[in-house]
C-alpha cells in the first residue's frame, strides 16, 4: 500500500503534462547516464536499434496488413504475392477503393452496433467516473464509522478474477430486468473497485489545505469535492477514463452473455458475428476491425503518453 | 452522530472534519456499496450455491448436491471434453506466459539501452494491447490464413513451407502463444518502469570492478528484477487461465480442430450458455476460482524472502 501511495502522488501529475519540447528535451538529456549506467558500448546501441526496429516492425505489421487488405478490391486480395499495400495484382498499380467500407456499413447491424457502442461507452464511462470518484473522495477524506470496513470490501473484490462470478451476475442482471439490453452492458459495470481505489490514493495526495480554505468559507461537502477535489484529481480521472474508455470498447465477453438480439449488438459483437459469417471475405471483415479498433488506436495515439505513463505507475492490465 | 462523539485522537488528526460528513460520506459510498453488494458479493455466495444445482437460468434450481462436481470431474460420459480443456490451458499457460515474459523484457531491456526513440517503441509495442479481442482474432485469423495469409507468404520468401497453422491440432496453441508474444506490451511497460527504477550506483560499482554487460545483466539487473518478474508471472498466470475472447473469435465458438482451441473458459461458456448447464458452469467457474487461488498462493510460498516488502 505504501509503495502505491507514493508512486501516484508521484507520477500521475507529470503523467498528465503536455508532453511539450521543453520536457521531451529534459528527458532525453536525463537518458544518458541512465546508457552509460548500462553500460552499452556503440556496437550495443547498433545492435539494439536494429532488434528494435525489426521488432517494432513486427509488432506494427498486423495494422499494416489489416489496413491495406481493408482497402483491396477483392481480386487483389487473394493473391501469391503479399502486398501491405492497396496494389492492383496484375499491374501493380495503386488500387485502393472505400468499397469495402461502403459494404461493411451497409450490412445489416454494422453502423447500429456502432451507434450501440457509443451509447454505452458515452453512458458508462462519465456515469463510472462521477461514482466511482464520489466513492474514493469519501474514502480518502472524510472519516466516518465503518469506513476502513466498507473500503476492505471493496479492495477483496480486486483479487476475484471476473469469470468465478460471471453466471450468478448474469442472473442478477436478468432478474433487474437489464437481461438484453444495454442497460444490461452498462449498469453492472458501473463501479469498478480497482478505480475506487486508484482515486482513493489520488485524492489523498490532495492537500488538505485547499479543501479547508473552501469549508471556512462555508461550502458544503459536495461542493468541495465537485469544485475543488474533481479539479485537481483531473491527471487520475483522465487515465480511469481513458482506461475505461478502451476496455468497454472492445469488451467481448459481458456483451456476448447478455445481448442476444443482433439489434443491441456492440462493435465487438458484430465484428465476430462478421468473421464467423464471412470467414472467406477478407477485405470485408479487416474493414469491420478498422472501424472497431480506430477509435481506440486515435484516442491511445492522441494519450499515449498519458496511458503509457499511467499504465507503467500503476501497473493496471492493459 | 456529530464530529464529537469520535475519540480525541482522530477529531485533531482530521482537521476538516464537520458536523453532517458522516451522513454525506454515506450518500457518496451509497452507490458503490450498493453496487458492490448487488453485482459482487451476491454473486459470490450465489456463485457457490448454484454450482450444488441443477439449473439452466430460466426454471427455479434445484439442490444435487455434489452431483455437478462429480459429474464435471469424473465422468467422462458427460462432460466427456472437461480434461481435454484443462490441458489445452495448461500448455497455453506453460506457451503463452514465458513467451510474453521474455518478449517484455527483451523489448524493455533493449528500450532501456538505446538513447533515442523511447516514445516510438513503447507505442509501437502497445498497441497491440488496447486492441479489441475481436480485431485480433479477425486480423490474425488472415494472417494465419494457410494459402494467403501473411505468415506463411513471410515463411514461403525464406524457404520455409507454411502450414495451416489455426487448422492442425497441434499447431493451435502454439499459434495463440505468439499472439500473446505480440500482445506482451503490458509486460514491456512495467519491466522498463522496474528497469529504470534500478539505482545507478549499482552498475556504477560493478563499472569500477570490471564487469562487462553481459555480467552486469545476469548479476544485477536480472535480480534486481525479481519482484517485477514474479508480479508479472502472477498476474499473467490468472490472465492466462482465462483465456476466452481470441479464442472465441479465431474459431467462431467452436472447440477448434479437434478441440485444440478449446480453452477452460471456452468450455465453460459452452457448457453454460450453449448448453444450458449452469449448474455445471458453476461448479466450473469454482473449481477455477479455486485453482485459482492455489496456484496464486504456490507462487507466493515460492518467491523468496528477501523481496517480501
Amino acid at each position: 500500500m505504501q509503495n502505491t501511495d507514493t508512486i501516484v502522488l508521484d507520477e500521475l501529475p507529470t503523467a498528465t503534462k503536455p508532453p511539450t519540447g521543453a520536457r521531451r528535451r529534459r528527458a532525453s538529456r536525463s537518458d544518458a547516464p541512465r546508457n552509460r549506467r548500462n553500460g552499452a558500448p556503440a556496437a550495443l546501441q547498433v545492435v539494439a536499434y536494429v532488434v528494435l526496429t525489426l521488432g517494432a516492425l513486427a509488432a506494427l505489421t498486423p495494422f499494416i496488413w489489416m489496413v491495406a487488405t481493408s482497402f483491396k478490391e477483392p481480386q487483389d486480395v487473394f493473391t501469391r504475392t503479399p502486398s501491405l499495400l492497396p496494389l492492383d495484382s496484375q499491374t501493380g498499380a495503386w488500387a485502393g477503393t472505400l468499397d469495402n467500407f461502403r459494404e461493411v456499413l451497409g450490412l445489416g447491424g454494422f453502423t447500429t452496433a456502432m451507434i450501440n457502442s457509443v451509447i454505452v461507452v458515452f453512458v458508462l464511462v462519465p456515469g463510472k467516473l462521477l461514482l466511482d470518484a464520489l466513492a474514493a473522495y469519501a474514502f480518502a477524506r472524510i472519516e466516518f464509522p465503518g469506513r476502513d470496513i466498507l473500503f476492505m470490501v471493496i479492495l477483496a473484490t480486486m483479487m476475484v478474477p471476473g469469470v468465478a462470478l460471471l453466471i450468478p451476475k448474469v442472473f442478477i442482471t436478468q432478474e433487474l430486468g437489464m437481461g438484453d439490453s444495454l442497460s444490461g452492458i452498462i449498469v453492472p459495470n458501473l463501479i469498478a473497485a480497482f478505480d475506487i481505489f486508484l482515486l482513493r490514493q489520488f485524492f489523498l495526495t490532495i492537500p488538505k489545505e485547499l479543501e479547508e480554505a473552501a469549508m471556512l468559507d462555508g461550502a458544503s461537502r459536495m461542493r468541495i469535492f465537485w469544485s475543488v477535489a474533481l479539479p485537481l484529481a483531473k491527471p487520475a480521472l483522465a487515465v480511469v477514463t481513458i482506461t475505461s474508455f478502451i476496455y468497454h470498447w472492445n469488451d467481448l465477453l459481458w456483451p456476448l452473455v447478455i445481448l442476444s438480439d443482433q439489434d443491441k449488438y456492440t462493435l465487438p459483437l458484430a465484428l465476430q458475428a462478421l468473421v464467423s459469417g464471412r470467414v472467406a471475405q477478407p477485405h470485408l471483415v479487416m474493414a469491420g476491425a478498422v472501424v472497431a479498433v480506430m477509435p481506440v488506436i486515435a484516442i491511445f495515439l492522441i494519450f499515449q503518453r498519458k496511458i503509457l505513463d499511467g499504465i507503467a505507475m500503476t501497473g493496471l492490465k492493459g | 452522530m456529530t464530529t464529537t462523539a469520535q475519540t480525541p485522537a482522530s477529531g485533531t488528526s482530521q482537521g476538516a472534519r464537520r458536523e453532517g460528513d458522516t451522513l454525506t460520506a454515506y450518500l457518496f459510498v451509497a452507490p458503490a456499496m450498493l453496487h458492490t453488494l448487488i453485482f459482487m458479493l451476491v454473486p459470490a455466495g450465489a456463485a457457490l450455491y448454484f454450482s450444488f444445482t441443477e439449473w439452466d437460468m430460466i426454471s427455479p434450481a434445484r439442490w444435487v448436491g455434489l452431483a455437478n462436481y462429480q459429474e464435471v470431474l469424473f465422468n467422462g460420459d458427460v462432460y466427456p471434453d472437461f480434461w481435454k480443456s484443462v490441458q489445452v490451458t495448461a500448455l497455453y499457460v506453460v506457451l503463452s506466459v514465458p513467451a510474453s515474459l521474455l518478449t517484455g523484457f527483451v523489448t524493455a531491456y533493449l528500450i532501456d539501452t538505446v538513447r533515442r526513440g523511447e516514445s516510438f517503441y513503447r507505442l509501437a509495442f502497445y498497441l497491440p494491447v488496447v486492441t479489441a479481442e475481436a480485431a485480433v482474432g479477425a486480423v490474425w485469423l488472415w494472417l494465419y490464413d494457410p494459402q494467403f495469409g501473411l505468415v506463411n507468404q513471410a515463411l514461403g520468401v525464406i524457404g520455409l513451407e507454411g502450414k495451416d497453422w489455426l487448422g492442425t491440432p497441434s499447431t493451435v496453441v502454439p499459434a495463440l502463444a505468439l499472439i500473446a508474444a505480440w500482445q506482451s506490451g503490458t509486460c514491456m511497460l512495467i519491466f522498463l518502469a522496474g528497469l529504470k527504477g534500478i539505482p545507478s550506483v549499482y552498475y556504477e560499482a560493478s563499472e569500477v570492478d570490471g564487469a562487462g554487460a553481459a555480467q552486469r545483466l545476469w548479476r544485477i539487473t536480472l535480480p534486481l528484477l525479481r519482484p517485477t518478474t514474479f508480479f508479472l508471472t502472477v498476474t499473467g498466470l490468472i490472465s492466462a487461465l482465462q483465456v476466452f475472447g481470441l479464442v472465441y473469435v479465431l474459431f467462431s465458438g467452436s472447440p477448434g480442430p479437434e478441440g485444440s482451441g478449446l480453452t477452460y473458459v471456452l468450455h465453460l461458456y459452452l457448457a453454460g450458455f450453449r448448453n444450458g448447464s449452469m449448474g455445471a458452469a458453476s461448479a466450473m467457474s469454482f473449481l477455477l476460482f479455486v485453482a485459482i487461488l492455489l496456484i496464486t498462493a504456490v507462487q507466493f510460498r515460492l518467491m523468496p524472502r528477501d523481496f517480501e516488502d
